[in-house]
């Protein structure tokens, strides 16, 4: 994960010139219509939508449905992109207002509980690649354990904390974007991210 | 600074959220507080500790559903109006919201001036064929689905009612396989329609006919189908079929390029399968041993290299 969460943010820093005219070009023609060009922009970003989809839901089944939303929501507002804003900023918006609606909807139906520990934890840790250097049973279970540990604590925070969470500490993105992102000022998103440190040390000091 | 104040600012140090001149301050009090030193520290071991936790894995069939059932619904989204009006809109250009705003307007009130407007009945000329209504039977009008009416006005005769509509009718056909143009109907079916369901039926059907040409044509290509089910179907049935160079190109490309690993993993049983009956055939035993060395997924390379192994077995 320490690899993944510096790679984003390194790759949001430092954009690759033609890279960007790329994505541009597929934008416009995916504007234009061409399915195939709207295909292959979903494919360059879904597995990640997919990650961050999972950090906040942490259910592969709810999942499926959020990324359907996510990208039909893209399909038809696509027309409205303008070409000079950074596509994977606005397609993060779209995932994080998703996710957030998403949250809401089950808190209002008391849905939110708190996940009961399984020996397996597919949602986080179901599988350990069968090409990983070192397959030591005993570190498989200590991740499994430290996997549930954290589901759990997760659970524990808020919609808005969650959200405030992944996108600064998984995505790197500034607080002052993130207010932004979500509708609140820099302050508030401050208060959201400390108080979900706060929760996540409480929950997690016998593991640090 | 105070020492109570200064948890808070510990983690957006860590975050590197600080500004410059508070950032200055914080570490000059750190050099000199042990208690805010111990603070800062736990930050940096929770931060280090959540970035070492695994990553929720995305695994290849959930990928996979995702996008078979993301195509599936774009494909309902392209035949619905939103498509027309999305693709007349889009025909300008990415619009600022102001003109588009403008241009639906400009719709709005043509469509309103028209309604107000509407031509005499007796000018009208009919571009479908007049219908008396007695003409049609119960199960017929039962059978007519109407997708729009575009005019309501008296009939001709006294008391009499005349109503312009665009309709489908369901039509029933009933015919043999041997008919080729029942056949024809299938595979267009197979090619285009949107429902999966329907496409996955069709295949029942035309499995039953795998040695005419266009059959053969039509399974291939629901090889590379946007539904996951209906691929398996289509592989299953490829499997049964007498071998050419088609199937054997057309099973090497599920191997090497279908988004879902079980349907590779079948590609490859299909293949061993056929080179089993039909002997080796070295472009296969090439893809096998590139799918070997590089697929992403650990249980496809496991049955390539099975696969290998058993191919290599029989030379």
């Amino acid at each position: 994960m320490d690899g993944t969460c510096l790679e984003l943010a390194s790759k949001a820093v430092i954009p690759d010139p033609a890279e960007g005219e790329v994505e541009r070009s597929l934008i416009r023609r995916a504007q234009r219509g061409e399915r195939a060009a709207f295909d292959t922009l979903v494919r360059r970003y879904d597995q990640e939508v997919l990650r961050m989809a999972l950090r906040i839901v942490q259910s592969p089944e709810e999942v499926q449905d959020l990324y359907q939303e996510v990208f039909l929501k893209v399909y038809r507002s696509l027309g409205r992109f303008r070409l000079e804003a950074r596509f994977s900023t606005w397609l993060y918006r779209v995932v994080m207002n998703v996710c957030l609606d998403h949250l809401r909807r089950q808190k209002a139906r008391h849905e939110m509980q708190m996940p009961e520990i399984e020996e397996s934890q597919p949602d986080l840790l179901h599988k350990l690649p069968d090409d990983r250097p070192v397959l030591n049973p005993e570190r498989a279970l200590e991740a499994q354990e430290i996997g549930s540990r954290l589901q759990l604590a997760m659970a524990r925070l808020s919609p808005r904390e969650r959200l405030v969470f992944e996108l600064k500490h998984c995505q790197g993105m500034k607080l002052r974007d993130i207010g932004e992102m979500c509708g609140t000022s820099e302050e508030a998103a401050k208060n959201s991210l400390f108080r979900a440190l706060q929760k996540l040390r409480t929950d997690l000091q016998d593991l640090v | 600074m105070k020492c109570e104040d200064l948890e808070q600012l510990s983690s957006l140090y860590v975050y590197d959220e600080l500004p410059p001149g508070e950032r200055r301050d914080f570490e000059g009090h750190l050099a000199g507080c042990d208690a805010c030193r111990r603070n800062l520290a736990h930050a940096q071991r929770l931060d280090r500790f959540l970035r070492q936790c695994p990553e929720p894995e995305v695994t290849p069939d959930l990928l996979a559903r995702c996008r078979a059932s993301l195509d599936d619904a774009l494909d309902r989204e392209q035949l619905g109006w939103r498509a027309m009006l999305r693709g007349w809109l889009w025909s300008f250009g990415p619009l600022p919201v102001t003109r588009a705003a403008a241009v639906l307007t400009l719709v709005v009130f043509g469509f309103g001036l028209g309604w107000t407007l509407r031509p005499r009945v007796d000018s009208l000329e009919p571009t479908t064929a007049n219908r008396n209504a007695s003409a049609f039977n119960a199960a017929d009008l039962n059978n007519l689905r109407i997708r729009s009416i575009t005019q309501v006005a008296p009939g001709p005769q006294s008391g009499g009612v005349r109503i312009t509509l665009d309709a489908e009718r369901r039509v029933t056909l009933e015919g043999s396989m041997d008919d080729p143009r029942i056949r024809r109907i299938l595979v267009d079916t197979m090619k285009g329609y949107e429902n999966p369901g329907i496409r996955r039926d069709t295949l029942d059907i035309l499995r039953m006919r795998t040695h005419d040409p266009s059959v053969r044509e039509a399974l291939m290509y629901a090889l590379h189908d946007g539904n996951v089910g209906v691929r398996l179907e289509a592989l299953k049935t490829v499997q049964t079929m007498e071998c050419g160079v088609d199937t054997h190109e057309g099973l090497i490309k599920v191997m090497e390029s279908d988004p879902n690993a079980g349907i590779r993993t079948a590609a490859i049983d299909a293949l061993v399968q056929h080179l089993e009956e039909e002997g080796t055939d070295e472009t296969v035993l090439e893809a096998l041993e590139r799918l070997a060395n590089h697929d992403q997924n650990p249980h496809v390379r496991m049955r390539s290299l099975a696969a290998l192994r058993k191919l290599r077995g029989m030379e």
